[in-house]
C-alpha cells in the first residue's frame, strides 16, 4: 500500500533537545520555552469515546416515562426511585449521578435513539461502520477522522492533530492522514538513560525509517520522531491534574489523564481518540447495581476528573461517546440484554448545549421498534458527528468526510451552540 | 509432487519480477528465509542456509509431520511449566482462592476515587495473573524454541480464529485446557474436528455464553448456578442467547458475508441449546443438559431440522456448517492472510479451497496447498506482511539465539508491543493486517526492545552474542557479521548500511559499537517485515 508522506509544516524553534539527566524524556524543563504558535488562541478539541461492545442506552439515559420499559425488562430496569431525573422522561442512571451538576449547568447534553442506518447486529462490522463513517460500504479503507485531517486546512499540521490512546491504531484514524497512537505518553520516545546515546539512537533510526521505502512502516517511523521533538519541546511538567480532579484507577482514567495533558500541552492535538470496553452485558447485566452500573461507575468518575482537571480550557473542548449499536428492548433469558439497534451518546463541553435530551424520540412502542425488538434509530451517527465537526472543528467539506450522505446544518440536532 | 508442478515453482523461484527483491533472481537463500518467516517465528543463526540446502520444500514437508520432529529442547524446558500438570479443577480451586484474597484486599483500600470496576483493564493484581502469564509465558517459550515451528504456528493462528478471552470468569482457569487439549492437538487436523471440539470446549461455552442457553421457560433439574460475575443476583436463565450462535456463523465458519440472516442466527441459537458445562465453577467439563434442549423443529438456512433431536442435531448443524462452501472461502482466505499478504489474491485462496474439498477440510493439505501456489512463492509475496508483537519478538530472540526463560518477562514484553496473550476480548481475536499494527507508539516500543535485546538487557530472555558478532569497532565486519549470522545474509539494503556505517564511524567501543549495530539492525524497518 503506497502511501505518501506528508510534509509537515513546522513551527519555528523546533530543534533537538538534549534531554538532561532525567530518564523520561518527558522530565522536569522550564516551562518557559517558547510553545508552538497555536497555544497563543486556544484551539477546539474533539475527544471521541468508543464504548465498544454496545452499550445499553436504555438503562444508561432511561425513558422512565415509558411504561413499556419496566414491563419488558422486569429484571434489569433501573427503578424510578434510584434514577437521577434529567426533565421528568429520561433519567439518568445512578451511578452517572457524578455528571448532574454538568446537566444542570448545561455543558453535558445526551443524544437519544441514535445509531446506524445499517441493521447489522454484528459488533465487529457496526464498529467498522461507525469507525469507518461508510456505514454499509466494507471497502473503504479510512476512517472518518482521517478522512477529516486530511481535509482539515484550518490547523497546523502537526503529528499530534489527531491521537488514539491505546496500543493499536484504532479504525477510525486508519489511512492516509499521518495519525498517532500513544499507549503511555510517559514513555514515548527510546528509554535509553543516557541522553547523548539516546539522541543518537533516535537520530539513526530515524534514518533509517526514512530510507528509500515507502508505505506504512515510513510513514509511521516519520511519525514517531516528529512527535518526539514536539513533545520535547512542549515539555510540560510531571502532570498532576489541576482544581484536585481525581480519575479513577484504571486504563480509561488514565488514558483521560493523558489527553487532558496533551491537550494543555498545547501541541496541536485536535482530535483524540480513546477506548473503553467491557459494555457487551448479554448476561447479568444488574440494574441499579451490577455489571453494567460498575461500569457507569468508572465512566462518571472518568468524565467527571477530565472536566475538572481541564476546568476553563473545557469552553473549547468537546466529549463525544459513542459506541456501534443498543441492546434489545427486552431483557433476555439471562438478565441481559441481546444486540440492539438504536442507543444512547453523551456530548459534554463548552460549546455543548447541554441540560437536554437531543433526536426525536421514537418511544417503546411495539410499532415503533426496529423489527420489532430494538430501539429505533430517529438520528444518523453521521449527523452528530458532522455537526460538531462543522460547528466545532470548522470543517467545511462534510461529503469528504462523510462520503454519500450529504449534510447541510438542516441536518445539525442543535447539540454544539452556534 | 509432479514434476510439472515442481518445474512451475522452479520457475517462480528463479525470477522476481516485483516487490523488494524485483529484478533480482531469487536464490535458494531467499526462498529459505521467506520459508522460515511464514512458516515459521524467523530463521535462527545459521537456519537460512541449512534449510537452503536441505531444500525449502522438504523442510516444509517436514514441518507438515510435525510428530516425526524430535523436539527434545522444547520438551525439557515444558517440564518447568507447572500449569501443564494442572487440571481445570485444581485451577478452578486456585482462581477462586486467588479472587477471595483479591476481594479481601479491595476491602481494605481506601475506596474514595480509587475504584475498580469490572469492566476496567486496569491491572490486575499479580496473582491472579500468574496463571494466564504461565500460559502466556509458554506460547513464547515455544514459539522461539519448537523444532515445530508450523505447529506452533497454526495452534497461534486457531486460537485467533476461535478466539477465547482468558480474563472472562471462568475462563480464567478453562484457558490452559483449551490451549492444550482443544486447540494444540488439532492445530494440523479436520476443520470439522476442530469445530466441534471448540464448540463443546467449556472455554468457548463460557466466553460466550452458551453454556447459559436454554429453550424459553426449561427449568433445571438442579441448581447448577456456576459462576456468575455478580453474586447478588442468583437467577436462572430463561431463554435462548444467540451470542454464541452468531459468532459462530460470522467469525468461526461462513464469514459476515457467508449468507444467513438474524433468523438464522436465532435457529442456531435454539440447536445448540443446552449445550452446556457441568459445575462450572469447579472447572467441570462439556455436558448436554436435555432439560435445557429446545427440541422444536427449526429451519436453518433453508435446511429443516425436524423435532425430537437432541445433542445430535447440534453435531449435524456443525457438520454442515464445516461442510459449506462459504466456510471454506472464508477460512482459507484467512489463512492466506495469515501465510501470503494481508489481503490475499484469489490464487492462493482457490489453491487452499480446492485442497479442502478434496480431503474434507484436511487443514494439513489445505495449508500445503497453499505453500504449492505461486502466490505464495511470488516476489510480491516474499516480505510483505508485517510482523505483529508476537512475531517481532520470538522472532528478534530467535535471530540472536536468545534462550528465553520461565518467568513471565518476556511475555509481559509482548504485552508490551500491543499483543497480551490471550487477553483479545473480541471474538474476532487479534487482527492480522499491518495496518493495525503499525503506529508511531507501536514502533517505539520494537524500537526499544531491539535496542533492550541488543544490550542484552531485555527481561525474560539471555543473549550470548559473543559467539554470533563478535565486538568490534570495525564498522565493516560488525555490519557483515549482524547481515550474515544474524539476518540470515543479504537483508540490509544498502541505505540501512550507509546509516549504520555513519553511526559507527565515531565509536571506538567495541561492545558499544555492536549493541548499536545489532539495535538498529533488528529495530529498522526491515526486521519489521516478514
Amino acid at each position: 500500500m503506497a502511501v505518501s508522506r506528508r510534509v509537515f509544516v513546522k513551527t519555528g524553534g523546533l530543534a533537538l533537545f538534549s534531554l538532561g539527566m532525567d530518564p523520561l524524556f518527558l522530565g522536569r524543563a522550564a516551562y518557559s520555552l517558547p510553545l508552538p504558535r497555536s497555544a497563543a488562541t486556544a484551539q477546539p478539541v474533539l475527544v471521541c469515546l468508543f464504548m465498544r461492545g454496545a452499550v445499553d442506552g436504555l438503562n444508561v439515559i432511561v425513558p422512565h416515562g415509558d411504561p413499556l420499559y419496566y414491563s419488558e425488562r422486569p429484571r434489569i430496569a433501573v427503578p424510578k426511585a434510584d434514577l437521577v431525573d434529567l426533565d421528568g422522561h429520561f433519567g439518568l442512571h445512578p451511578r452517572l449521578a457524578a455528571l448532574k451538576p454538568l446537566w444542570d449547568n448545561k455543558s453535558l447534553a445526551a443524544v437519544h435513539a441514535i445509531g446506524s442506518p445499517e441493521s447489522t447486529r454484528s459488533h465487529f462490522d457496526a464498529q467498522d461502520y461507525m469507525e469507518s463513517g461508510t456505514p454499509g460500504v466494507k471497502a473503504t479503507n479510512d476512517g472518518w477522522v482521517n478522512r477529516w485531517c486530511q481535509h482539515d486546512v484550518d490547523h497546523a499540521s502537526t503529528p499530534f492533530r489527531a491521537v488514539a490512546f491505546g496500543p493499536q491504531l484504532p479504525r477510525t484514524l486508519a489511512g492516509t492522514a499521518p495519525t498517532l497512537a500513544i499507549d503511555d505518553l510517559q514513555a514515548f520516545g527510546l528509554r535509553i538513560p543516557q541522553a547523548r546515546v539516546r539522541d543518537r539512537l533516535t537520530r539513526a533510526f530515524e534514518s533509517l525509517y526514512e530510507g528509500a521505502q515507502t508505505g506504512l512502516l515510513a510513514t509511521s517511523g516519520h511519525e514517531s520522531f516528529e512527535a518526539i521533538r514536539m513533545l520535547q519541546q512542549a515539555d510540560p511538567l510531571q502532570y498532576q491534574p489541576a482544581n484536585d480532579a481525581r480519575y479513577p484507577r484504571g486504563v480509561l482514567g488514565r488514558s483521560l489523564l493523558q489527553i487532558a495533558q496533551l491537550i494543555k500541552a498545547n501541541v496541536g492535538m485536535r482530535i483524540a481518540f480513546l477506548d473503553a470496553t467491557g459494555w457487551d452485558t448479554h448476561i447479568n447485566q444488574g440494574s441499579s447495581e451490577g455489571q453494567l452500573a460498575g461500569l457507569l461507575d468508572e465512566l462518571g468518575a472518568a468524565l467527571v476528573a477530565f472536566n475538572t482537571d481541564l476546568g476553563e480550557r473545557m469552553r473549547d473542548v468537546v466529549l463525544l461517546t459513542m459506541s456501534e449499536f443498543g441492546r434489545a428492548v427486552q431483557e433476555n433469558g439471562n438478565s441481559g440484554t441481546d444486540h440492539g439497534h438504536g442507543t444512547a451518546m453523551l456530548v459534554l463541553g463548552g460549546p455543548v448545549n447541554g441540560g437536554r435530551v437531543l433526536g426525536r424520540w421514537p418511544t417503546l412502542d411495539l410499532a415503533a421498534r426496529f423489527e420489532g425488538r430494538d430501539l429505533a434509530v430517529t438520528t444518523d451517527f453521521r449527523d452528530l458527528f458532522g455537526e460538531i465537526l462543522a460547528r466545532h472543528l470548522g470543517a467545511t467539506d462534510l461529503s469528504a468526510v462523510f462520503p454519500g450522505h450529504p449534510l447541510t446544518s438542516a441536518n445539525f440536532l442543535g447539540a454544539i451552540r452556534g | 509432487m509432479p514434476p510439472s508442478r515442481l518445474a512451475l515453482l522452479g520457475l517462480f523461484l528463479a525470477a522476481a519480477t516485483s516487490g523488494p527483491l524485483a529484478g533480482q533472481a531469487l536464490t535458494p537463500q531467499d526462498s529459505a528465509r521467506h520459508a522460515l518467516n511464514r512458516l515459521a517465528y524467523g530463521p535462527r543463526p545459521g537456519e537460512v542456509g541449512r534449510v537452503a540446502a536441505m531444500g525449502v520444500m522438504h523442510w516444509i514437508d517436514q514441518q507438515l509431520d510435525p510428530t516425526r520432529l524430535p523436539d527434545k529442547v522444547l520438551a525439557v524446558r515444558e517440564r518447568e511449566f507447572r500449569i501443564l500438570s494442572t487440571d481445570d479443577a485444581e485451577l478452578a480451586q486456585m482462581v477462586r482462592e486467588q479472587r477471595q484474597e483479591r476481594i479481601r484486599r479491595q476491602q481494605e483500600r481506601d475506596s474514595g476515587m480509587m475504584m475498580m470496576g469490572p469492566g476496567s483493564q486496569g491491572d490486575p493484581t499479580g496473582e491472579r495473573l500468574r496463571i494466564a502469564a504461565q500460559l502466556q509465558q509458554l506460547a513464547v517459550v515455544r514459539a522461539v524454541l519448537s523444532e515445530r515451528q508450523l505447529q506452533e504456528v497454526m495452534s497461534d493462528f486457531w486460537l485467533n480464529h476461535f478466539n477465547v478471552y482468558w480474563a472472562k470468569g471462568a475462563d480464567r482457569f478453562y484457558m490452559a485446557s483449551y490451549v492444550e487439549q482443544v486447540i494444540r492437538p488439532r492445530a494440523l487436523g479436520k476443520f470439522e474436528d476442530l469445530l466441534v471440539a471448540t464448540a463443546q470446549s467449556p472455554a468457548m461455552l463460557f466466553y460466550l455464553d452458551n453454556w447459559e442457553s436454554v429453550a424459553p421457560g426449561a427449568v433445571p433439574l438442579a441448581v447448577a448456578r456456576g459462576f456468575a460475575p455478580d453474586s447478588m443476583r442468583r437467577r436462572l436463565p430463561t431463554g435462548p442467547n444467540e451470542n454464541y450462535a452468531r459468532e459462530l456463523l460470522e467469525l468461526h465458519t461462513l464469514g459476515v458475508d457467508g449468507g444467513y440472516t438474524q433468523q438464522d442466527v436465532i435457529q442456531v441459537a435454539r440447536v445448540l441449546t443446552g449445550w452446556s458445562i457441568a459445575r462450572p465453577a469447579q472447572g467441570g467439563h462439556f455436558q448436554f443438559n436435555e432439560w435445557a434442549h429446545d427440541y422444536g423443529a427449526k429451519t436453518v438456512r433453508g435446511i429443516y431440522f425436524p423435532a425430537g433431536h437432541g445433542m445430535d442435531e447440534g453435531l449435524r448443524l456443525l457438520h454442515l456448517l464445516a461442510m459449506d462452501p462459504a466456510t471454506m472461502r472464508h477460512v482459507s482466505h484467512q489463512l492466506c492472510a495469515r501465510f501470503v499478504t494481508d489481503d490475499p489474491p484469489d490464487g492462493c485462496v482457490d489453491d487452499a479451497v480446492k485442497a479442502w474439498r478434496a480431503t474434507n477440510g484436511d487443514m494439513r493439505e489445505v495449508v500445503r496447498a497453499i505453500f504449492r501456489s505461486p502466490d505464495f512463492w511470488a516476489a510480491r509475496t516474499f516480505r510483505a506482511k508485517v510482523k505483529t508483537p508476537l512475531e517481532f519478538v520470538v522472532s528478534a530472540v530467535r535471530a540472536v539465539g536468545g534462550d528465553p526463560d520461565s518467568t513471565l518477562r518476556l511475555a509481559q514484553v509482548v504485552t508490551l508491543l500491543g499483543q497480551p496473550l490471550y487477553l483479545e476480548p473480541s471474538p474476532a481475536g487479534y487482527p492480522e493486517s499491518q495496518d493495525e499494527w503499525v503506529n508511531s507508539g507501536a514502533l517505539l516500543h520494537r524500537m526499544n526492545a531491539a535496542v533492550a535485546l541488543a544490550a542484552g538487557r531485555l527481561p525474560g530472555v539471555s543473549v550470548a552474542l559473543d559467539g554470533l558478532v563478535p565486538r568490534s569497532a570495525d564498522a565493516d565486519s560488525l555490519i557483515d557479521a549482524v547481515d550474515a549470522r544474524l539476518l540470515g545474509g543479504g537483508l540490509l539494503t544498502a541505505h540501512t548500511r550507509d546509516v549504520l556505517h555513519q553511526q559507527l564511524r565515531d565509536i571506538t567501543n567495541p561492545t558499544a559499537a555492536r549493541t548499536l549495530t545489532v539495535g538498529l539492525a533488528l529495530g529498522g524497518p526491515e526486521f519489521q517485515r516478514q
